[in-house]
């Protein structure tokens, strides 16, 4: 059987690369097509009308597409979780020394960033802040990062859209001051000596649900081998036995750069935060694996309220039902 | 053809609807082409000028994307279904009450086979919010036409490419055949087709084994 899957290239791609490249696929009877693509709606346009038959996608858009609030409704479900967490907020490294936080922890670094941008809303020049699209967790991490901080973001801050690999560039020519991107992109705007990861996704909120396998309704049972085959793989690349392995496979097959060793730290959660080379350690920065594998129903809930704190929808509740049916654990056989 | 959400979903109609009266025909309308290619973004800016469109404006799918269809305001955004920027576009046409929003996103639910029509093309659109379906269709009917001809003019160059390829590779081996048998150019091409024939396969294929064995045995 062919399938046709589509993906943005990202360390979380992971699961879906190894499925393809080693055989996992093929193993469960699969000729596993992977179609890198260029944005977030191109994926979900080509999987909404049927180019594609699946998707790495973003969680919220997965389900955005399913309650008909972003791109052509489709009946898209969630079989399987493909991992948690792996954002970050970057800021330019004059924002961060100008945010001079006292103490390098999240309370801290969130106050310093809210302080300093309603200085400068204050000012008339907001902060111009950058996420991935309107319907990801990156926005809301982005959000739940300035209310701890006691900001309003709607209201102080500049929120545009950059294609995370153009975030490097637009943070060299200072057309924003930060962002929040998945891995690998932070870690490469600090291999660039352009940026400073502030928070990590995983502190914000833990076991953030953020790439799901989306496929639609109709085909959920007859895909269950690619749930197989993913399940097998994404077991694989949470390995760390597997990860010098992964980190090639992606640098090489996943479109992510030469830089392996970068890879294999945003797998690992051994980050360089800063150009001098200040590590942090953070075994959750990206979870992969049969133990996040699961949908959880809590997620759905979670993504529900977001959205309307968002503004994306009035009130969470009257999705809820419509998010109960998005994800589908009982696809996932293991 | 907008989206039709539940009024409590809806900002306020933006101030660019309010611009355009609904007795207005469609040369009052702003449209903004995206393309990665610009040539094919040339190619629909014509078509939609030809059909009367009179403010056709091509926006560069480059960093300033954003500033430029901001201060553009345009009421239809036609953008190739690959190109990069469409999340940018997603975020400023976002349902959402905190941003700006110079465009609404463009879903066409009354209209499945349009909107299927309009993506095998690698057409997207983003309209700005209460711009009547009878506005948009023939700016995107227009839209899928002249991608679909561009793609086909594409695949029809591609095939002449190759097929120029071809005739250097069977004029070499024609001419590796010339000197080494002394053939004249006539009996040359005769001996490489009756090898085709006989090994029931194309002539190119004799002819790159020729040049092949040529180059490896110098």
């Amino acid at each position: 059987m062919r399938v046709d899957l589509g993906y943005v290239p990202l360390t979380d791609a992971a699961p879906v690369i190894a499925a393809a490249e080693l055989g996992f696929a093929r193993e469960e009877g699969i000729d596993l097509v992977l179609s890198p693509e260029p944005s977030w709606a191109t994926l979900r346009d080509r999987l909404a009308l049927g180019h594609l038959d699946a998707a790495h996608m973003l969680a919220p858009l997965a389900l955005a597409t399913r309650l008909g609030l972003s791109g052509p409704q489709a009946d898209l479900v969630a079989p399987m979780a493909l991992n948690l967490n792996g954002n970050a907020i970057t800021v330019s490294l004059p924002l961060w020394e100008a945010m001079a936080p006292e103490a390098d922890d999240l309370d801290a670094v969130a106050s310093a960033f809210a302080r300093l941008a309603m200085a400068r809303a204050g000012e008339g020049r907001p902060l111009t802040i950058a996420t991935v699209h309107p319907f990801s967790c990156h926005s809301y991490q982005l959000r739940i990062f300035a209310e701890r901080g006691g900001l309003d973001l709607g209201r102080a801050v500049r929120i545009v859209v950059v294609p995370p690999p153009q975030t490097v560039d637009a943070l060299r020519r200072g057309e924003i001051d930060g962002f929040c991107v998945g891995a690998p992109w932070n870690s490469i705007a600090v291999a660039a000596g352009l940026g400073r990861i502030a928070a990590l996704g995983c502190e914000i909120v833990p076991d953030c649900p953020e790439k799901v396998l989306a496929v639609h309704g109709s085909q959920a049972e007859a895909l269950s081998p690619l749930v197989e085959a993913l399940h097998r793989a994404g077991t694989w690349c949470a390995d760390p036995a597997n990860v010098g392995e992964l980190a090639g496979l992606l640098s090489e097959k996943g479109g992510l750069g030469p830089d392996t060793d970068l890879i294999r730290r945003t797998l690992t959660g051994h980050l360089v935060v800063d150009p001098t080379g200040l590590c942090r350690t953070a075994p959750d920065y990206l979870r992969l694996g049969s133990s996040v594998h699961r949908p959880r129903p809590e997620h759905r809930a979670w993504l529900a309220r977001q959205m309307a704190a968002s503004g994306q929808i009035a009130d969470a509740t009257e999705v809820c039902e419509e998010a109960e049916a998005f994800y589908r654990p009982s696809l996932l056989k293991a | 053809m907008q989206i039709h959400l539940p009024s409590r979903y809806r900002n306020p109609v933006s101030s660019l609807s309010k611009k355009h009266p609904a007795s207005m025909t469609e040369t009052s309308l702003t449209v903004a082409v995206i393309d990665p290619s610009s040539l094919r973004a040339a190619i629909l800016e014509e078509g939609l000028r030809a059909a009367g469109v009179d403010s056709v404006v091509v926006v560069p799918d480059g960093p300033d994307l954003q500033a430029r269809v901001g201060a553009l305001k345009p009421d239809v955004v036609v953008v190739h279904l690959e190109s990069p920027s469409r999340d940018i576009l997603e975020q400023m046409s976002g349902i959402s009450r905190h941003v700006e929003r110079p465009v609404a996103m463009f879903v066409d639910r009354s209209d499945a086979t349009m909107m299927q029509a309009a993506v095998d093309a690698g057409i997207s659109a983003y309209v700005v919010d209460g711009l009547r379906t009878e506005r948009i269709k023939p700016i995107l009917d227009i839209a899928i036409l002249r991608f679909n001809a561009f793609a086909r003019l594409q695949r029809e160059l591609m095939e002449a490419k190759s097929e120029l390829a071809d005739r250097k590779v069977i004029d070499r081996a024609k001419g590796i055949l010339m000197s080494r048998k002394g053939l004249p150019e006539e009996e040359a091409y005769k001996l490489l087709r009756k090898q085709a024939m006989n090994e029931k396969r194309k002539i190119i294929d004799i002819a790159r084994a020729i040049v092949t064995a040529a180059d490896l045995l110098g």
